[in-house]
């Protein structure tokens, strides 16, 4: 029987957007890339395999075999091993970069974005001061200065990423700030501290979230080309972007290629999880009305 | 600035609410200035209803907002009880909010989507905390059926609610906090037309349950009057014509007003379809015109109209004023 | 009289993720030549999506059925030489929101001129001052100056002014009118009718007018219209409408409005509840739950329309002011609630 005015309720299982509802496979294949690739590098050190600085682990320059699944590179240390413990720290260098500048630049974004005037000015200048600094000089001040290890670095493109979130951050704030829903929450007496927590924070946060994938992707990347020019991390620390340096010298390039295209391989596998994950995230939460 | 005057204000013990003058700009580009608010005053007694109608661009949403202070004022006062709003800041500022509350007109986008109904009724409680007397899961439940909300829907999201439901659940929200003072900023504009006579009768019966005095902001000039004490007519910026509301829509005087009334698909009995076809567009809130701010577009201006901004000044013997130099004339019908 | 446009059987029906939406179900309806049909309804009616099946406007997921027959010819069966140069010439429509109805960087003469050069092969110039010659017809002062303007240097006003143009341009036949005083102000809406109002009489074009707004409907409109929930419930010339409705909706609905003559603080008469979703509804009545009149037949059946080619239809087992009305609304108010719960107040005529 139906009562009036209750002809049909919308079930409350229903999920926050009507289009791309679920995740997908590929997202999940992509997540457990990701995951199997967190779990090998976090327990590196107890798995059987090589020690990546080892020299003459195995023949200089071998192809994959079964005793060296990547084959070794001139100095005969097994790439595979490299690839494993560079994880570490390409994925923790993406990690903490792309965590610091969705902290500290969504943050500021916030703020900027929300008591526009002077703050808003003052923010605003040092994003724009920030963006024109061509990234590579910018990292040759920081790294010149300072030792080079995986915080170091992850801080220097945590640098840069500030900017680019921080803006994103602040336009969404403003945009934000003028619906309704605010200006109500001041209405009801909600102080500044509130509204920026309460209601933009979670509001912001969203597109942030599928940025961090996105951004982490880019992060990796960008460690890798930071190694071509001798800025990544130091001495015996590993990354992709060593590894791939290490194997692009012209005569390995041409006879075995393998030192260079594993880890180019797994980071291109990587960045591809990344993106795609990043994307479904941001589709996932992206609310949309039906139009018809 | 030059207003329009202070001869509606009543000057009661019982005013709960006195505007003087208020005028709100606001800057766009670099140089010009957009006059949204001049001069505009009025009063509302306790337990009263006050219409503003006009026009988009009259002003009439600003001033609502003005009231909360969700934009600034460039002067004039806001005297609610012994406080004037305009000037007040800070702490102080946000310790009188409970008081005054405000529906809004998209009542979905004045709710955030992803909480739930019970969170957003109940966040004016959570921010004043025991401060304004914490209310038991029964009281709210009790909100929620006052205003036809079944209370088993309160774990659900906003989102799925229907624009009239919304509505009620912004209704609640400002009811909350036990305000003295509801306004009502086009409530019911955004909402099907079968809705809308719901949600009129439901902020009716809640002025009546809980004592409010209601400001109603509207561009539709039946609801305006199906709500309204008293009704303030606005014009890009200023104050045409205020009084009773059967009085008003009776006998405009004003001749915005009564193109207003000519306008309207049914026109009132009281006006002339014909004087509903004021031409020309409205003009610029950065330069508005000098004197009378509708001389541009009314056939009875003259000189006097264009180098002097009428007062508002009495009319008749009842509750009703005009600002105009050429007031119209009223011809008694038979029988009056 | 000769018949412009005839509709029968209209069917729109929409996938999506929650289940299939029958946006539009059965919709029947001729219009004259010359003549000028409203259609009302809130949201949800289906009257928009009407409006853009006919002019063939829905996205490709949208399914529809039905016939629909421009001066005898079958439209939807169009080969696609004749829907190249049908829709935007003899059959045109005019949006709600002139903002988003024109091409914001686009210069508001070239967007007329354009249709002129696409469908009637005019050409640079000559486009140019006909659309000079259309913006002076539909009352833009200083039509020389405006047709270099953009859209976002002329009012809301002038804007749906220069939609109205456009639609007129290659001088239609059919021209439907979908909400287009909604979005600007009274004084401009009534002006905006007017001149819709005469432009139709000069050219002798029939015209749909589409609106949630009863009151224009009354004032300019040869026949109404009423659609709910993707049907129409009733369609009578429109005094008959207002003064003899048949559907109980059409009468709820007059009675829920405010109006300008009722005193200050009148109580209003509203609907309760709210329009039905559309996604799978149930074989019966769809007004039934909110209906005063309704009795066990309401929720079996759906109610056929009945004076199909006269003057008067409507689709109500139980239809107002009539002797089988009278008895089912007086049954409810005695027994204080209909057959669908819902509860009758003080016994008031409804």
């Amino acid at each position: 029987m139906t009562k009036a005015g209750v002809l049909r309720q919308p079930d409350d299982n229903e999920g926050p957007g009507v289009v791309g509802r679920t995740l997908g496979r590929p997202f999940w294949i992509a997540i457990g890339w990701l995951g199997l690739l967190t779990v090998l590098a976090l327990f590196a050190s107890w798995l059987p395999i090589e020690d990546p600085n080892k020299v003459g682990a195995g023949g200089p320059r071998l192809g994959p075999s079964f005793s060296h699944f990547f084959g070794t590179d001139a100095l005969g240390r097994d790439v595979f091993a490299r690839t494993i413990f560079g994880a570490r720290i390409s994925l923790l260098v993406g990690f903490l970069a792309i965590a610091f500048g969705i902290v500290v630049g969504g943050g500021l974004g916030i703020i900027a974005g929300y008591f526009r005037g002077i703050t808003d000015q003052v923010i605003s200048f040092c994003f724009f001061t920030l963006l024109s600094f061509p990234a590579l000089v910018l990292a040759l001040l920081i790294t010149a200065t300072i030792d080079r290890n995986q915080w170091t670095v992850s801080f220097t493109l945590g640098i840069l990423a500030v900017a680019s979130v921080g803006r994103l951050s602040r336009a969404n704030t403003i945009v934000f700030a003028e619906r309704e829903f605010v200006q109500a929450a001041r209405v009801l007496g909600a102080n500044s501290r509130r509204i920026i927590t309460h209601e933009l924070l979670p509001n912001v946060m969203i597109p942030m979230g599928a940025l961090a994938l996105l951004g982490m992707g880019i992060a990796i990347v960008a460690e890798g080309s930071l190694a071509f020019l001798g800025l990544s991390v130091e001495g015996d620390a590993v990354s992709w972007g060593k590894s791939i340096v290490d194997g692009s010298q012209a005569r390995d390039l041409d006879k075995n290629p393998n030192v260079a295209l594993f880890p180019i391989g797994v980071m291109f596998l990587t960045v591809l999880a990344l993106n795609y994950a990043g994307d479904r995230v941001r589709e996932y939460f992206d609310v949309r009305e039906t139009a018809f | 600035m030059a207003g329009s005057g202070h001869a509606p204000l009543r000057q009661s013990e019982d005013t709960i609410l006195e505007v003087k003058d208020l005028a709100v700009e606001f800057r766009v580009g670099r140089r010009e200035v957009v006059h949204a608010v001049s001069g505009i005053s009025f009063d509302i007694v306790e337990g009263e209803t006050l219409g503003i109608v006009g026009e988009s661009g009259c002003g009439k949403s600003t001033v609502a907002r003005s009231i909360v202070r969700l934009n600034e004022v460039a002067g004039g006062s806001v005297r609610y009880l012994d406080h004037d709003l305009a000037t007040l800041s800070g702490e102080a500022l946000r310790a009188l909010r409970p008081d005054l509350q405000m529906i809004f007109q998209d009542p979905i986008s004045s709710l955030n989507p992803r909480r739930k109904v019970r969170e957003v009724i109940t966040e004016g409680l959570v921010i004043w905390g025991d401060g304004h007397g914490i209310w038991s899961q029964d009281r709210i439940d009790e909100l929620m059926q006052t205003v036809g909300i079944d209370p088993a829907f309160g774990d659900r999201r906003v989102h799925q609610f229907s624009g009239g439901q919304a509505q009620r659940i912004g209704i609640a929200r400002a009811l909350a906090l036990d305000p003295k003072v509801l306004i009502c900023d086009e409530p019911v504009s955004a909402l099907d037309v079968s809705v809308q006579a719901q949600i009129l009768n439901l902020l009716e019966d809640m002025k009546q349950r809980y004592g409010l005095t209601v400001l109603f902001i509207s561009h539709d000039l039946s609801v305006v009057k199906n709500v309204s004490d008293r009704i303030l007519v606005m014009y890009l910026g200023k104050a045409c014509e205020v009084g009773n509301a059967d009085l008003l829509y009776e006998q405009p005087r004003h001749p915005y007003t009564r193109a207003l009334l000519a306008s309207i698909p049914q026109p009132a009995p009281t006006v002339d379809p014909s004087e509903g076809n004021i031409d020309g567009e409205i003009p610029s809130p950065i330069n508005p015109p000098t004197g009378c701010r509708f001389r541009t577009r009314c056939l009875s201006a003259t000189s006097v109209c264009s180098s002097q901004e009428p007062q508002m000044q009495q009319i008749g013997d009842g509750d009703h004023y005009v600002a105009c130099h050429h007031p119209v004339v009223i011809t008694p019908r038979k029988g009056d | 009289m000769v018949t412009q446009l005839s509709v029968r059987d209209l069917c729109v029906r929409f996938p999506t993720s929650r289940g299939v939406v029958e946006a539009v179900n059965g919709v029947t309806f001729s219009l004259e030549k010359g003549a000028m049909l409203g259609i009302v309804g809130e949201s949800g009616s289906g009257k928009s999506v009407t409006a853009k099946a006919l002019m063939n406007l829905l996205p490709r997921t949208a399914e529809i059925n039905g016939e629909v027959r421009f001066d005898g010819e079958d439209v939807r069966a169009l080969a696609a030489v004749g829907r190249k140069h049908f829709w935007g010439v003899k059959m045109t429509m005019v949006f709600q929101d002139p903002m988003t109805s024109l091409n914001p960087v686009k210069k508001c003469g070239e967007q007329i001129a354009e249709t002129l050069r696409y469908h009637l092969g005019y050409d640079k110039r000559a486009a140019m001052e006909a659309a000079t010659d259309l913006l002076e017809q539909v009352g833009i002062p200083e039509p020389g100056k405006r047709v270099h303007q953009y859209p976002h240097q002329l009012s809301g006003g002038l804007r749906q002014r220069v939609v109205i143009a456009m639609a007129l341009a290659c001088e239609p036949d059919l021209l439907i009118a979908d909400e287009p005083t909604t979005a600007v102000d009274v004084t401009v809406q009534k002006r905006i009718l007017d001149l819709l109002d005469s432009l139709r009489k000069e050219r002798g074009m029939s015209m749909i007018l589409i609106t949630h707004d009863l009151g224009v409907a009354r004032g300019r409109c040869d026949d109404v219209a009423v659609m709910y929930a993707g049907r129409i419930v009733e369609r009578a010339a429109t005094e008959t409408l207002f003064d003899r409705s048949r559907h109980p909706y059409t009468g709820a609905l007059l009675r829920s409005i405010p109006r300008i003559d009722q005193p200050s603080h009148a109580r209003l008469d509203p609907i309760p509840g709210r329009p039905p979703e559309l996604i799978a509804p149930p074989v019966q009545c769809a007004f039934a739950p909110r209906c005063h009149y309704a009795q066990a037949d309401c929720l079996e059946l759906v109610p056929k329309t009945e004076g199909i080619g006269e003057s008067h239809e409507f689709a109500c087992h139980h239809p107002a002011n009539t002797a089988n009305g009278r008895e089912s609304l007086a049954a409810n108010a005695a027994a204080g609630v209909t057959v669908t719960g819902l509860k009758i107040g003080d016994g008031t005529e409804r």
